[in-house]
């Protein structure tokens, strides 16, 4: 049985023929099984770009949605944002299908694995045009990219994940995320990523517990009631704690930032902490992305966060508790 | 100005597609007395047959209570199913978990009629409550769908959105172990069961890439009439 179990498995030389590394015999490509949670994520934002309203006109639709982004920032994303929004106004169902139709072939396109370079090439680009041109840079000119909010961008997580992942024959040690780019290079982007979110967490309307209760308030129209009344606790716990919360996560992007430099215990431990908090984040905060009010493209930032955290989880050799790997063992057989 | 008609009308006709596909599939498998992947082709059959018509009104047919009682039946054998996977390989997700979790949406999409949107009309049959699905329950079934797609095209052991991976393997078992791995795992499909080997229409019809194609289409429809219904 144990015999059959291996032989179930996607293994690194069916993930990756060009791959002849130390996995080699079996185990589990865990590159790969993020490579495709990722274009999971990218299917669902596919279909979520086919909801009704994205095909409408008007305030309530995808151009009003773009608009919205708009207002406040300075002008050249201003202009980019409103041009933007006046040919979706113009052309909604042709601009919207091909929309759908890009982060379609992206999805698929890491799927197979002759065409998944050029669809996480294609899934960097898309996401930094989305990030200006759909997201007005995720607020970051205006003082509201609070990670708590999804800042700067959950689609810029999309653009560092493709990097991240981009397929390279070789281990997973230290940690998948240093597979392609490298050790010292992954560990500085890591760092930075982090440095960067804990700077968001304590500037503009981030750290003032009025914002943060409005960035709630805003998304609470039409959740569903259990997702209203965790919103209503978040906005009465953000009025009296916002600014203590802000800086608590400012501190916890901290100390992740410089985790990697650290012990691989405390790493984990990092990265254990900094799950747990963006999944908090995501259903409390978030809503996860306002999907389930139905006028959401994307699930914002907590999944991809959570993903970009797990790539940096610390293998050792022979470490049965290979995050991913364990997974992996599942995930395959879903079929 | 909405959603174009001719969107539904694709997702229709891919969905009547599959269960046109499945019914090939099904009158194949009689004809060469091969049971294997037959309940999830009469899955796929009585699951495109109903969204096809949910999607596109004018084609629905058939009352409520006749799709709910078909899906319960199937996601009782797909559980069942299910449950003698683990009881026989060990502790890992079956293929039929999906295939049960999809019996389960189409259960839900009955008992849960949607409100406004267009192709709630083909739901109004439903003799059940007229209360809303939970569009959290809608989500996670929407994503396990999206991932299932990918997962099955990445898959390397294709076909195994109808076989799984435990009967696919089981003939090279068989040839390495002579057949007493085979017995022991439980699999009493023969050597050519696990791909159906169907003279002169196993690589056209019986492709197990197209097997994969119609569960990746058929987990789109279903992603795509979940995200409607959030």
């Amino acid at each position: 049985l144990a015999e059959l179990d291996l032989a179930m498995t996607v293994t690194t030389e069916d993930a990756n023929p060009s791959f002849r590394g130390p996995t080699k015999g079996g185990h589990r490509d865990a590159q790969r099984i993020f490579q495709l949670i990722l274009a999971s994520i990218w299917l669902l934002d596919a279909v979520l770009q086919l909801q009704p309203f994205m095909f409408t006109r008007g305030s309530n639709g995808f151009s009003g949605m773009l608009n919205g982004v708009a207002a406040g920032n300075p002008d050249l994303v201003f202009h980019t944002v409103t041009w933007n929004a006046s040919v979706v106004y113009n052309h909604p169902i042709l601009t919207n299908t091909l929309f759908a139709l890009i982060q379609f072939v992206i999805g698929f396109g890491i799927a197979f694995k002759r065409t998944l370079r050029p669809a996480l090439a294609l899934s960097v680009v898309w996401s930094l045009g989305v990030w200006w041109f759909g997201e007005g840079a995720g607020g970051v000119f205006l003082g509201t990219a609070t990670p708590f909010g999804g800042g700067p961008g959950g689609v810029l997580f999309y653009a560092l994940l493709a990097v991240l992942l981009w397929p390279r024959k070789g281990s997973d040690r230290p940690f998948v995320a240093a597979r392609f780019v490298g050790e010292s290079a992954a560990k500085v982007i890591w760092a930075a990523t982090w440095t960067l979110l804990s700077v968001l967490c304590v500037v503009g309307s981030g750290r003032q517990p009025q914002g943060l209760h409005d960035l709630v308030a805003g998304l609470d129209n039409g959740q569903p009631g259990w997702l209203a009344h965790i919103d209503r606790a978040s906005e009465s716990f953000f009025l009296a704690h916002g600014s203590v919360a802000a800086v608590l996560l400012g501190v916890v992007c901290v100390l992740a930032a410089f985790s990697v430099y650290a012990s691989s215990t405390f790493t984990r431990f990092m990265i254990v902490a900094v799950v747990v908090t963006f999944a908090v984040i995501w259903i409390a905060v978030q809503n996860l992305g306002g999907i389930l009010a139905g006028g959401a493209t994307d699930p914002n930032s907590g999944p991809l966060v959570i993903l970009l955290a797990l790539t940096y989880w610390p293998v050792t050799a022979d470490d049965p508790s290979r995050v991913g790997l364990r997974a992996a063992r599942l995930v395959p057989t879903v079929r | 100005m909405g959603p174009p008609s001719w969107l539904y009308y694709l997702f229709s006709v891919a969905m009547f597609a599959v269960a046109a596909y499945a019914v090939v599939l099904l009158v194949l498998s009689v004809t060469f007395k091969d049971s294997a992947g037959r309940d999830v082709d009469l899955a796929h059959l009585f699951m495109g047959l109903s969204m096809g018509g949910m999607f596109e009104t004018r084609w629905a047919f058939w009352p409520s209570w006749f799709w709910e009682a078909t899906f319960g039946i199937l996601l009782v054998w797909f559980v069942t199913r299910s449950a003698e996977s683990i009881y026989r390989f060990g502790l890992h997700i079956p293929h039929e978990a999906v295939h049960a979790t999809m019996s389960l949406a189409m259960l839900l999409m009955y008992w849960f009629p949607m409100g406004s949107s267009p192709v709630s009309m083909g739901m109004s049959m439903s003799s059940s409550s007229h209360a809303m699905l939970d569009p959290g329950i809608g989500l996670i079934l929407a994503f396990t769908f999206a991932g299932s797609a990918i997962f099955t095209l990445a898959s390397p052991n294709k076909g195994a959105s109808h076989h799984g991976t435990h009967l696919l393997r089981v003939p090279i078992r068989v040839v390495a172990n002579g057949g007493t791995e085979n017995e022991r795992a439980g699999a009493t499909a023969s050597p050519t069961s696990a791909h159906r080997s169907w003279p002169g229409v196993t690589n056209v019809v019986a492709n197990p890439r197209l097997e994969d194609l119609s569960h990746v289409v058929m987990c789109l429809g279903m992603a795509f009439m979940l995200v409607l219904m959030l």
